[in-house]
């Protein structure tokens, strides 16, 4: 790093990250695959044989056919139907896009709230900094799944029925950001407080550029690397927490799939035999997170300048 | 020397609370705690003259000059700089121009530029949040005149801080503090953390600048081989007071507290090898419980009972000022006949 003459990293696929990720197999595979579910995902409209949303388009007697069946009108279906008579491989994509869509969405959500909080508590400190460290430390003695099962538990309550079907989406959102904003609040904070004792701070105060400017201009940037880490490796849990609630019965609602929803209704006919309306989703589910995960794990890598080979 | 006095420190305190958190206060009883950084410190400055605070570390000079930058909250006293008070500014102007009118140099070139920015980015700061200049092409043909002040060229700030050295960025550093044509340039151990070989160049370069740009320096140091070679008039901090202050060469050539010559004892002295030196003894006190009477009587080989219940003022002696009982008692013996030494040492440096 200290290299006087180091070349300017002008252009990405030049960079010292690009370089590290080519040279990594696993971290390389990883991100084609989450890339390619995830355009699958976003292009269900286009790529799934059958809406899923539409009920006109399931036929009720082509229910629970196995992979690659035949329906009584000619359609076939790959990975089979499910008890609606929907074809699966269509109801995964869209399960998917629901699945990213409520994982990416909580992500954000918990970033911006824990990034924020974090700058603000880590910058000024005081009576401000120790109440909401506080009540962070009163989340993070929870279990995401019970924070997210009170969240929505109380939205059922307080909302009736049709109501909460057409919110669902964001209440979850909101459950799942509940239980992960703490970590980058923590994260953010720390390295504030680190980042806000430099020179370059001092400079910046000494001049007179105001506390707002130095937080996003100065130390943002500086803190936000270790940010996008946990941020990968939270997408992969937001989807399985919004899985499992689903499966739980208490996230999005049986009309609009998701993965978890999926597994909740194939888990009903895993003993009949049915067992590909639990296990494709599952698989699906099982894959995504792990390939999020491992190229989560290899940016955190990449990006801990103390493990710089 | 004018007598054009440009910054002015009158009774500064800076205390610093460190007590236990109230809570835990209330059940072990524990007092309020208090670290005596600063306590009771007035001097002037006259205008492009250079003031040189001296000290060991923990003694309170880095905490006073984050209190003359205004970083820091005066307990007690105030800063003014030209006449103007600098804490408890009236208007939102006021405090600019102050903030432009004094500027800072930092000990660590590591740290005093952010890592991810451009260094053009970082002179133009300053400039920018005085709104100093129209637009983005007068702001690199600023930069770039600055650069080239201290001896960088204008298309370095287009590069990265890792991409210099230490020397390199801390000209950087001068350059941004330059930037907004400021009076006073307050210099927090400008060189420690430099090569010795560089270390000359960057002192050189801030004396050619002050001739330049009228700069008034308020530099803060532990190397007298600095004190020698830059500063117009001395102060002599101990615990977070000053012991002794003057004009720099009467005061390094007859220094009248015992501190001060314990601190030019320990500086290497090419010329009187073989000499007896005199270790420094213990450590200073803690600036959280400062002893009664005079801070330096644990360590002062002059020490009486006096010293341990009676805190010397600040007294005059001749063209210094000194804070000792010693002193006043003429119980001082008289210091050695040359300490041209330590000049010398700095002016084969240049």
């Amino acid at each position: 790093m200290s290299g006087a003459n180091a070349p300017v990293a002008s252009v990405w696929w030049r960079s010292d990250l690009a370089r590290s990720l080519a040279t990594s197999p696993v971290a390389l595979i990883s991100a084609l695959l989450a890339c390619g579910l995830t355009i699958a995902a976003l292009g269900a409209d286009v790529l799934a044989p059958v809406n899923v949303f539409d009920p006109r388009q399931a036929n009720i007697a082509d229910a629970r056919l196995p992979p690659g069946a035949t329906g009584l009108f000619g359609d076939s279906y790959p990975l089979g139907t499910d008890p609606q008579g929907r074809d699966m491989l269509s109801a995964m994509l869209y399960g998917l896009r629901t699945s990213l869509l409520v994982g990416l969405s909580a992500v954000f959500v918990a970033a911006a709230i824990g990034v924020a909080l974090g700058l603000i508590c880590g910058y000024f400190g005081g009576l401000l900094d120790a109440v909401v460290m506080r009540v962070a430390d009163v989340f993070l003695s929870f279990p995401p799944i019970l924070i997210a099962l009170l969240i929505d538990g109380v939205a059922r309550t307080v909302l009736d029925r049709a109501d909460h079907a057409r919110i669902a989406l964001p209440v979850v959102v909101i459950a799942i950001a509940a239980s992960y904003w703490v970590q980058y609040a923590r994260t953010v904070r720390t390295l504030t407080m680190i980042e806000r004792k430099k020179d370059y701070v001092l400079a910046a105060r000494v001049t007179g550029v105001g506390a707002g400017r130095i937080l996003f201009t100065h130390i943002l940037p500086n803190t936000l690397s270790p940010v996008l880490v946990i941020a990968t490796v939270n997408l992969a849990l937001a989807i399985l927490t919004e899985a499992t609630l689903s499966f739980l019965g208490v996230g999005i609602p049986p009309t609009q799939p998701s993965l978890g929803s999926l597994i909740r209704i194939g888990n009903e006919f895993l003993f009949s035999g049915d067992w590909w309306i639990a296990i494709f989703p599952g698989a699906l589910l099982f894959v995504y997170a792990l390939t999020v995960n491992l190229f989560g794990d290899w940016l955190r890598q990449a990006l801990n300048p103390r493990l710089d080979r | 020397m004018q007598d054009d006095v440009l910054l002015a420190v009158n009774n500064l305190t800076v205390r610093f609370d460190v007590s236990a958190p109230a809570l835990k206060r209330l059940i072990t009883r524990s007092p309020r705690r208090f670290v005596h950084a600063v306590e009771d410190v007035s001097f002037t400055v006259p205008r492009r003259s250079v003031f040189a605070l001296v000290g060991e570390s923990g003694c309170g000079k880095s905490t006073l000059a984050r209190a003359v930058v205004g970083v820091e909250r005066p307990t007690s006293g105030h800063v003014s700089l030209a006449g103007r008070r600098v804490s408890g500014f009236t208007t939102r102007a006021a405090e600019r121009t102050w903030r432009s009118d004094v500027q800072m140099i930092f000990q660590d070139p590591q740290s005093s530029l952010n890592p991810r920015w451009r260094v053009g980015r970082s002179v133009a700061e300053p400039l920018r949040t005085h709104r100093m200049v129209a637009g983005r092409a007068e702001a690199v043909e600023r930069v770039g005149a600055l650069l080239e002040a201290v001896g960088l060229s204008s298309e370095d700030a287009r590069r990265f801080p890792h991409q210099f050295s230490g020397g390199q960025r801390q000209r950087i550093a001068i350059a941004r503090a330059l930037s907004t044509r400021p009076a006073l340039v307050v210099c927090d151990e400008p060189t420690s953390a430099l090569d010795v070989s560089v270390q000359a160049q960057i002192l050189n370069l801030m004396r050619r600048l002050q001739r330049e740009f009228g700069l008034t320096y308020l530099l803060i140091t532990h190397n007298f081989a600095v004190v020698a070679h830059m500063a117009d008039h001395v102060g002599v901090m101990y615990l977070g007071r000053l012991v002794e202050q003057g004009p720099a060469d009467v005061l390094l050539a007859d220094p009248k507290h015992p501190y001060t010559r314990l601190l030019l004892d320990t500086v290497p002295d090419p010329a009187r090898r073989g000499r007896a030196r005199e270790p420094m003894k213990g450590e200073a006190p803690s600036p959280i419980n400062p002893p009664v009477g005079c801070a330096f009587q644990q360590r002062c080989p002059l020490a009486t009972a006096r010293c341990a219940h009676e805190r010397p003022v600040l007294r005059s002696a001749g063209r210094t000022a000194v804070a000792c009982h010693a002193f006043e008692e003429r119980r001082l013996p008289p210091w050695r006949t040359s300490i041209q030494p330590d000049l010398q040492s700095a002016e084969g440096s240049r």
